[in-house]
């Protein structure tokens, strides 16, 4: 037998069976490594590279000329056969607070915790949950009852904290979930479970498949939108990443445009001096001839998402300064959504622009508002952050009411998870800090599709555990798309061997009893 | 001579035989036309024995009708080769054999089940008249095999073997459901089927919204038109209220006293509990609703009741399915490219209707402009034309869109000065008007549009006499 060059042992040449590994494996290897065995599966697969060869070049061009027919009519998404049924709402604006709001000092009204002031809570309220690193260490869980008072507002009687006087007023139109439960327990795979179904990177989020599903309304601007509220320095601010609003696995066409929440929304979007519209229109088309012939030769889909991309773009260089511009607002607006909606990048501001975004046919907008990581410090820092948000949500519900959109556009109120009944670090009389909690938190919607006036689920004493109808993020987002027509089920793309869904491959379900 | 005294003695027997097999075929016929008559189907269950041997009908159907549709296979292959033909016989006189017994159990099924129904008489007929024929193929065949009477028995099997394909549609339709076959048929053929007629006597009442779907998902499976358990029908009102062979199931205003409630609401382990035989029980939701409506006072056209006011009140009406636009697919393409202004699908379900979608070229799009899209009137559910430069005039094209369900008309120059011309639209349920220059005074022949509910006026001169935050007429009424 020919030894190989480099072996030194030339007598007794070393083989996998020579090594200490376990015998199991041993005998696979002796199973698969017969040279009869090598030669045949290489021949096979030399065919098989070969037919891949001619079929691959056929599929390639099938696909490109498919894709050019896409280009040039962004209506068509009937292949998919969607929306699989009438849908209630046409479109949907969600706010995303992101960092979890505490949803016993909000929504979750729980009247006996005053009496257990700094008690510890029992541990078989806990049962085994294992508890992030930041209060795992705690010797105690004392119970930090709301430092607010809650009263009931609206005919339904729902109890609200003072925290909220605007969102109290609205109480009749909301559809609010006090069981809404997470897998995770820290911010970003919880706020990926949330945006995307599932906690790894690489999946396309809720607007990224409602882009592809269900596709633009209007042509001059984009499908799904995502609007950033300046940061403040005195939260706790989580930080938010683009891959919240990626298309994941879908074309990158379908991921969510971010506007700046400076006075310029999009960066060089006016034409330098001295380019008029129609060198610039020029310039495009000739940058489009090139990608046409990059997709010819090379057939990737992702020249036409860019093709795509420089059309829209030269489209939002005249609507999105139309979008921005406010002066035409009437005072109602300015008495609504107050003076702060004047300040670009202010929540009120977003959701203002939320409201006219809805009216010019955006299909999803998404406005993430941080710092609601209260660990510590509740009492000083949660009334900043409900008195940044709390006029801008109602003056959009309110808007859209009142202006006949919230007939057809969902709008949903959430984070990524809620917050502990215990307190985090020292509890006093004035003061506590909240731990993440991913077992309940409180999330509302209202508008297309769902039944206002509800609260739905009950969580026990503690806030802690959710008693009845558990509203799993899955089902939650299955509940979304229900609403905009789409069945989560059949909603499917295939990637990496699986028929990939938002809801994940683990069933979930569309909650019946959050429908009208 | 004593070959002739045989044969002669041959030939009596046979006319013997031939005569008596006549006598029996009628005597048989009769007995089966009586039998109907003897074991009425009254609705009501009887011995249970009877059912444990009745539900084998449905497998043991299948031995005759198999041996039927091999019968004209071995008559047409017995021409060339005679042992088939012997063969064929034999087949006949087994398929009659097992045709009577599985009628037999067939009717032991409908007795003892306590079924009735216009679907089961046609299928009991059925089968009768398929065994009678089958009776007298057995008593004509040997004419035909010995050369005589060429044309009877031929007609006669065929005829056997369509009554046998009505009779089995009909059984298929008892166990499957009327709809079966059709249910997912492809458009034009479908359209040559019409759907039965559903209780739409009561359109947008709490009843009709409510208590019919539930009862239409749950109950007439085997209360309704096919079938009739218990001689109680619940696809109609009447029928719900009139009751069956135990009384009446709804008590007006006393849910406990109601046997419908009663019945659905037994543990599930009961033997009276409904829906019976493992189908899927009510859910608590359904009770409730239908607890509520029974003591709200059953009404068939109250529009709105305590208990499920909530859901109702933003419970929109079921959609009236529109025709279906497949076919002019073409002709929507080119006013897209024509126009500019879509008409965009509901949904994948072409009765769902078109969307009228203006928004890429809404300065532009005028009163001319709409009336082009005319021709496609009675599939548009939905006219987006807020912002447009459309005027009063486009009233008189969108009096002719009869399936309108939703008509924006936002921020336009209509002045609502022939509002009254949206009368014709008996779908209308949304009518947004907000910044026009609408005055209350115009809106008033909105009034006797009673499913239009969402009006909004939102920045018009008609706001300040109307709810400030819902501007509802509904509400105003």
């Amino acid at each position: 037998m020919k030894q190989h060059p480099l072996c030194t042992d030339c007598e007794n040449p070393m083989t996998p069976l020579d090594l200490p590994i376990p015998g199991a494996a041993k005998r696979e290897w002796a199973a698969i490594e017969t040279r009869r065995r090598f030669l045949g599966r290489s021949g096979k697969v030399l065919g098989w590279a070969a037919l891949a060869g001619l079929f691959g070049e056929l599929g390639i061009r099938t696909y490109a000329r498919g894709a050019d027919i896409k280009v040039s009519s962004p209506e068509g998404r009937d292949d998919l056969g969607l929306p699989h049924f009438a849908p209630k709402a046409k479109r949907a604006i969600y706010l995303f607070m992101s960092g979890g709001p505490p949803q016993m000092d909000l929504f979750d009204y729980k009247p006996n915790l005053a009496a257990q002031f700094n008690e510890d809570m029992p541990d078989s309220v806990r049962g085994n949950q294992q508890l992030t690193g930041m209060t795992s260490g705690q010797a105690h869980f004392p119970v930090a009852p709301s430092h607010w008072p809650f009263r009931q507002h609206g005919k339904t009687g729902t109890w609200v904290s003072d925290l909220l006087p605007y969102s109290a007023r609205m109480v009749d139109d909301l559809t609010i979930i006090k069981t809404t439960n997470t897998d995770a327990i820290n911010h970003e795979p919880a706020i990926m479970l949330m945006n995307t179904g599932n906690m790894n990177a690489g999946k396309p989020c809720l607007g990224a498949w409602l882009a592809y599903g269900l596709g633009s309304m209007n042509d001059n601007l984009p499908t799904f939108i995502v609007l950033q509220t300046k940061t403040n320095p005195k939260e706790n601010n989580q930080p938010v990443s683009s891959r919240l609003w990626g298309s994941g696995f879908l074309s990158s066409e379908y991921a969510g445009v971010g506007l700046r929440s400076g006075a310029d929304p999009v960066l060089y979007l006016a034409d330098p001096s001295g380019v008029d519209r129609d060198v610039r229109r020029k310039m495009l088309d000739t940058v489009e001839e090139i990608n046409r012939q990059t997709l010819a030769e090379v057939g990737d889909p992702e020249t036409n998402a860019r093709i795509a991309q420089y059309e829209m773009a030269f489209r939002m260089q005249s609507s999105v300064p139309e979008l921005v511009d406010l002066s035409k607002e009437p005072p109602s607006t300015w008495d609504l959504y107050g003076p702060e909606a004047k300040q670009p990048g202010t929540y009120a501001y977003n959701c203002l622009l939320a409201r006219r975004m809805a009216e010019r046919g955006v299909r999803f907008t998404q406005i993430y508002k941080r710092g609601w990581d209260v660990h510590g410090d509740v009492v000083g820092t949660l009334p900043v952050l409900c008195q940044e948000t709390d006029r801008g949500t109602y003056a959009l519900v309110t808007d859209l009411k009142r202006r006949g959109l919230l007939d057809d556009t969902l709008v949903i109120w959430a984070g990524e998870f809620g917050r502990t009944v215990y307190s985090q670090g020292g509890l006093t009389q004035d003061n506590y800090g909240r731990d993440h909690h991913p077992r309940c938190f409180t999330t509302w919607m209202t508008g297309g599709g769902v039944r206002p006036g509800i609260t739905y689920g009950e969580t026990d004493d503690y806030s802690y555990n959710v008693v009845k109808d558990p509203v799993h993020v899955r089902d939650f987002n299955a509940t979304i798309l229900h609403c905009l027509g789409i069945d989560h089920n059949r909603f499917i793309y295939k990637f990496q061997g699986l028929d990939q869904k938002l809801t994940s491959p683990v069933p979930a379900f569309v909650v019946q009893g959050l429908l009208a | 001579m004593a070959a002739h005294k045989f044969f002669g003695a041959i030939r009596n027997l046979r006319i013997r035989t031939v005569t008596s097999q006549w006598l029996w075929t009628v005597g048989l016929t009769a007995t089966l036309l009586v039998l109907p008559f003897i074991i009425r189907l009254d609705g009501r269950q009887h011995m249970d024995w009877l059912q444990f041997v009745g539900r084998f009908h449905p497998s043991l159907v299948h031995l005759p009708i198999g041996m039927l549709v091999l019968l004209p296979v071995l008559e047409l292959a017995g021409m060339t080769r005679l042992g088939l033909r012997d063969a064929a016989g034999f087949v006949l006189t087994l398929a009659l054999a097992t045709g009577a017994v599985t009628g037999v159990v067939g009717i032991f099924l409908a007795y003892g089940s306590g079924i009735v129904g216009a679907t089961v008489t046609r299928h009991m007929w059925g089968g009768i008249l398929l065994l009678i024929e089958l009776l007298v193929c057995v008593a004509a065949r040997p004419a035909w095999v010995s050369g005589q009477g060429q044309r009877i028995y031929p007609a006669l099997l065929a005829i056997s073997l369509l009554t046998l394909t009505w009779t089995a549609h009909q059984g298929g339709s008892l166990t499957h459901g009327s709809d079966y076959l059709t249910r997912y048929a492809p458009g034009p053929l479908k359209r040559l089927f019409p759907p039965a007629a559903s209780d739409s006597a009561y359109v947008g009442s709490v009843y009709a919204r409510h208590i019919h779907p539930i009862l239409d998902a749950k109950c007439v499976g085997c209360h309704g038109a096919s079938k009739e358990h218990a001689e109680l029908r619940l696809d109609f009102y009447e029928f719900l209220m009139k009751g069956g062979k135990d009384g009446a199931v709804i008590a007006a205003r006393n849910p406990d006293r109601s046997l419908l409630l009663q019945r659905v609401t037994l543990s599930p382990t009961d033997k009276h509990f409904m829906p019976a035989e493992g189908r899927t029980p009510l859910t608590a939701d359904e009770v409730a609703a239908l607890r509520a409506w029974i003591l709200a006072g059953a009404s068939p056209s109250a529009t709105s009741i305590p208990g499920i006011a909530t859901a109702a009140e933003n419970m929109d009406l079921p959609l009236q399915p529109v025709g279906d636009y497949s076919n002019l697919m073409n002709e929507i393409h080119q006013m897209q490219v024509s126009e500019g202004a879509k008409l965009v699908a509901v949904s994948a379900t072409p009765s769902d209707g078109l969307i009228l979608r203006t928004i890429d070229v809404a300065s532009k799009f005028d009163d001319a402009q709409l009336a082009r899209f005319q021709q496609f009137a009675p599939f548009i559910v939905e006219a987006e034309l807020g912002h447009t430069a459309v005027g009063d005039d486009c009233l008189d094209t969108l009096s002719k869109f009869t399936n309108l369900r939703a008509l924006h008309l936002e921020g336009t120059s209509v002045t609502g000065r022939s509002l009254g011309k949206l009368s014709s639209l008996s779908q209308l349920t949304y009518l947004n008007l907000s910044g026009t220059k609408v005055t209350s005074d115009a809106l008033a022949p909105l009034k006797g549009m009673p499913i239009l509910r969402h009006v909004y006026l939102f920045d018009t001169p008609a706001e300040a006499t109307s709810p400030a935050t819902n501007n509802t007429l509904g509400s105003a009424q």
